[in-house]
């Protein structure tokens, strides 16, 4: 532990955390707050990996029932990821209790740990893993110490296990975790450093493949989604959207809209136009009638979008730098060589939603966003409010793949709520995610190498063009500052051992909204990286997987890198022949510290790309669930194979053409290919598992297809 | 007008007969196991049974279903001996395998897939591929769904083998 100190600060139960507890069948309850966690989430937070709450706020991670049910409070919010399942995997080792007496509930803003970073980038299990141990050991320890209290023994004299504390050599003299404290009066003294963790070899849960905990609820159609948020009296709204990008509001008038059947308010601002009505189609139909004038707003093309996103030779900004790249590139044999990938669209199959309370002493808001932190203040700042009067309650996501770092639909709940005092749900339609959110930009690649007689790269540049990233999110000063979007080069590092390499980074302002996509620039920049891998593979006469393996380091990286390209060369049968029409393409990555290889298996149908079959080898460290780790890899790829093979967002008109799924098709079971996954990774800490298994998939195919066809293909989706 | 749905009887408003039968189910009803994706026929969260046949709820208007026998995920489980819910094979399969991920598209996956096993109890995995190909899943479960819609087709046949037996004269 650091030299921060834990305060010794009692503990007494909030409304809200008592209100908790009476919600369950009348079943009295106690929660009991850590200090301790929240200093470790701090320290968490100073390397940049997980949010601290606000240290005035009282955490409260677990409750501990009297029934001896546990429940777990997670600020992360689940949208398919499985990160409840690991946390309470990691949350039941140290507290030990049994896996059915753990309950999993997403956190809120007024009760259980604040988060305000949000749910993304791969980063939940690797953040959460160490402080989340620590926080259930001094749990453990502190019910020991009150049980040791209780039964007048020493607490070294205590056994923990199965949610009971028992006294060695006499089992029947025990308490279990609810009696404990039913029986306890006063406050809770939280130990100032946290207790010795649980060795590996003794793990009972943290690397199995527990069942999903959320999965029950999920397959029997209950509501736990933000579309599916009820209340008495409720009423539906709906926005008028612009017509083309970046036409905004210039004139609006009500219209007939309030004559409109079931039309209960119309409500206008500078820059919207809202109608709240007593059902969805009444209040989306209403819209029609509004008299609103906009401005004219942007007239791009899509060949516009291309032309903008272009390398500029040497403009962009250096993010990596090895030796001499301009010394050395005009060097031997020299290959150069262009890659393109499209704009593309989430797709996340629950739109947007939120419903919203506001009530003149607190607004609730629940909402399907991977935000809760954020979005509270949206709200509260559109209702010209408190932050404390509004509590944000997150819902199960249908998919967020990055998506819903917004989240529009609680703020236009929230003011129709406002203004008719009643419950109000906004959730939105396919077409208005389609055209009115934002989008995974476009990228434009231009590769330089040089190849020794050797066959070994002498120098390597990568520069690359993307529109905006993660500077879209930010305050404006944070890209003039920076420059290059970390985001946007995400992936486009040159991992491989080569003497000279480089990339350059260019920032592309366009006026189509684009940020935050599953997995940031990892899927285009792998693309353009280990497709012209495999060009220079080809160019020196050599077998791809042995290409790469020569020009690996042997450090660390290297090492692991060989470990899961031999993995799943062999799994895949690299170096035999494929079946007849089929060949094979091999590609890798490296993506928050995981390390992935995956060789695809291609044919070609009807002049299309059918992939058969994808091999993936993943060295994502300490496995906590590995159906889950399996499910992510799986996922990963269907969702990389649907963009790489399918899918383009293209702009006509200033206006984004797709409208619905009929100009966006995404690959379905019948495109989809068998996956077989290896967890090849050791270690004591768990890697990203959301996003990296994504990052080789394009290019595995386009080296499989030129393997096959002789043709290389350079821009995505690919078509032959 | 009356629907029914599960088994149970549902009074709605006669007006608006145009309005379709997802909406009614989620917003009126309170059904909200049937999801919504596109709203226009093509991912298939939406899919329901009308008279034991796979059918899109977001393009089926009300009025057409005066009479019908209509079944949706709230449905598809059967209350057992002890009151308790009993998933149907499908359900019990599709958690067996671990399918969801978001879960979002599951109710119309599992719909889907239990509208094929009713009229064929025992698919090939082309049938699955082709009765299933119509049910988007944006996280990607394809090839567990397959696997799960065809074990749940081998408990299915292990569960009605001995009833078939004892039928026999
Ligand atoms: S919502 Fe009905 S098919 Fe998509
Ligand atoms: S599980 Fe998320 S869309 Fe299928």
């Amino acid at each position: 532990m650091s030299d921060a100190v834990a305060p010794k600060k009692s503990w007494r139960p909030t409304r809200r955390q008592f209100l908790l507890g009476l919600g369950v069948g009348g079943v009295g309850a106690l929660a009991l707050g850590l200090p301790a966690m929240r200093l470790a989430v701090s320290r968490a937070v100073d390397e940049g990996l997980v949010p601290s709450s606000d240290p005035l706020d009282p955490t409260l991670w677990f409750e501990v029932l009297r029934d001896d049910r546990v429940r777990l409070h997670l600020p992360k919010v689940e949208m398919g990821q499985g990160i409840h399942t690991a946390l309470a995997q990691i949350a039941a080792e140290e507290l030990e209790v049994p896996w059915e007496r753990l309950e999993v509930v997403h956190a809120t803003t007024a009760h259980g740990p604040v988060d305000k970073q949000g749910t993304s980038g791969s980063m939940t299990v690797v953040g959460l893993y160490q402080p989340l141990r620590e926080s259930a050991a001094t749990l453990r320890e502190m019910l020991r110490t009150e049980a040791a209290r209780q039964l007048g023994v020493q607490a070294s004299a205590l056994v923990a296990a199965g949610g009971t504390l028992s006294v060695r050599d006499q089992p029947e003299k025990k308490l279990r975790y609810g009696e404990v404290v039913a029986k306890h009066t006063g406050t809770w003294e939280v130990p100032e450093h946290p207790p010795a963790l649980k060795p590996a070899k003794d793990f009972q849960f943290i690397g199995k493949s527990m069942p999903r905990v959320d999965l029950e609820a999920k397959l029997t159609g209950q509501g736990v989604y933000g579309y599916d948020q009820r209340l008495p009296g409720m009423l539906y709204g709906a926005t008028a959207r612009p017509p083309r990008l970046g036409s905004t509001l210039r004139a609006a008038r009500e219209g007939k809209a309030r004559q409109q059947p079931g039309v209960v308010e119309v409500l206008m601002g500078s820059d919207f136009a809202s109608v709240a009505a007593e059902s969805r189609e009444q209040a989306h139909a209403a819209l029609a009638h509004l008299e609103l004038e906009w401005t004219e707003g942007e007239s791009l093309q899509q060949a516009d979008v291309e032309a903008r996103t272009t390398v500029k030779d040497g403009e962009g900004v250096l993010v990596q730098e090895e030796g001499d790249v301009p010394e050395h590139l005009g060097r031997g044999k020299q290959l150069s060589a262009e890659y393109r990938t499209p704009l593309a669209a989430h797709a996340h199959l629950e739109p947007q939603s939120a419903l919203v309370e506001v009530k003149p002493e607190r607004v609730r808001v629940w909402a399907s966003t991977q935000m809760p932190g954020s979005i509270r203040k949206q709200v509260a700042k559109a209702l010209e409010r408190d932050e404390e009067s509004v509590e944000l309650v997150p819902t199960h996501l249908g998919g967020g793949f990055g998506r819903r770092l917004d989240a529009k639909a609680a703020i236009e709940a929230a003011r129709l709520s406002r203004a008719t005092g009643r419950p109000v749900h906004v959730g939105w339609t396919r077409a208005e995610e389609f055209r009115h959110g934002f989008f995974r930009p476009p990228t434009h690649h231009v590769l330089k190498a040089s190849l020794e007689e050797s066959g070994k790269v002498l120098a390597i540049e990568h520069q690359q063009a993307s529109g905006d990233v993660i500077f879209s999110l930010m305050p404006g000063a944070v890209g003039a500052v920076m420059g290059a979007d970390f985001g946007a080069w995400r992936g486009a590092t040159i991992r491989y051992a080569m003497p000279h390499r480089r990339t350059l980074a260019q920032r592309v302002e366009l006026p189509v909204p684009t940020a935050t996509w599953r997995g940031l620039g990892l899927l285009a920049n792998t693309f353009a990286v280990e497709g012209f891998m495999d060009e220079l593979a080809h160019a020196a006469g050599e077998d791809p997987l042995a290409f790469r393996l020569k020009h690996l380091g042997d450090d660390e990286l290297g090492r692991r890198f060989r470990r899961v390209l031999e993995a799943a060369a062999k799994q895949a049968g690299w170096g035999s022949a494929a079946p007849e029409g089929r060949a094979r393409g091999i590609a890798c990555s490296v993506d928050m510290n995981t390390v992935v290889a995956q060789v695809a298996e291609v044919s070609v149908e009807s002049g299309r790309p059918r992939v058969h079959r994808f091999t993936c080898a993943v060295d994502c460290g300490l496995v906590i669930n590995p159906d889950g780790a399996t499910a992510q890899v799986e996922g990963g790829i269907m969702m990389a194979l649907s963009s790489a093979l399918s899918e383009r967002i293209t702009i006509k008109n200033g206006q984004v053409e797709a409208e619905n799924f009929y100009d966006y098709p995404l690959l379905t079971m019948r495109e989809a290919p068998e996956i077989d996954t290896l967890l090849v990774g050791e270690g004591d800490k768990p890697l990203g598992m959301g996003e990296p298994p994504m990052g080789p998939v394009a290019a595995a195919v386009a080296n499989a297809l030129f393997t096959l066809t002789g043709k290389r293909l350079r821009s995505l989706p690919l078509k032959l | 007008m009356k629907l029914t749905i599960n088994d149970r009887e549902y009074e709605v408003p006669e007006e608006n007969p145009h309005r379709v039968l997802l909406w009614v189910l989620r917003d009126e009803l309170g059904l909200v196991g049937t999801r919504f994706g596109c709203g226009a026929g093509i991912c298939g969260a939406c899919t329901i049974h009308v008279n034991g046949v796979a059918t899109r709820a977001c393009l089926t208007p009300v009025s057409t279903l005066a009479g019908a026998r209509i079944r949706t995920v709230e449905g598809l489980s059967t209350p057992g001996p002890d009151g308790q819910p009993q998933l149907h094979p499908v359900q019990r399969a599709f958690l067996d395998v671990q399918v969801p991920q978001c879960g979002w598209c599951m109710s119309g996956q599992m719909m889907s897939a239990a509208a094929l096993l009713e009229r064929n109890p025992s698919p090939t995995p082309d049938q699955v591929v082709e009765a299933m190909q119509n049910n988007y899943c944006r996280c990607g479960t394809y090839c567990r769904i397959k696997k799960a819609v065809l074990s749940a087709a081998q408990q299915l046949a292990q569960e009605t083998k001995p009833l078939t037996q004892e039928t026999k004269p």
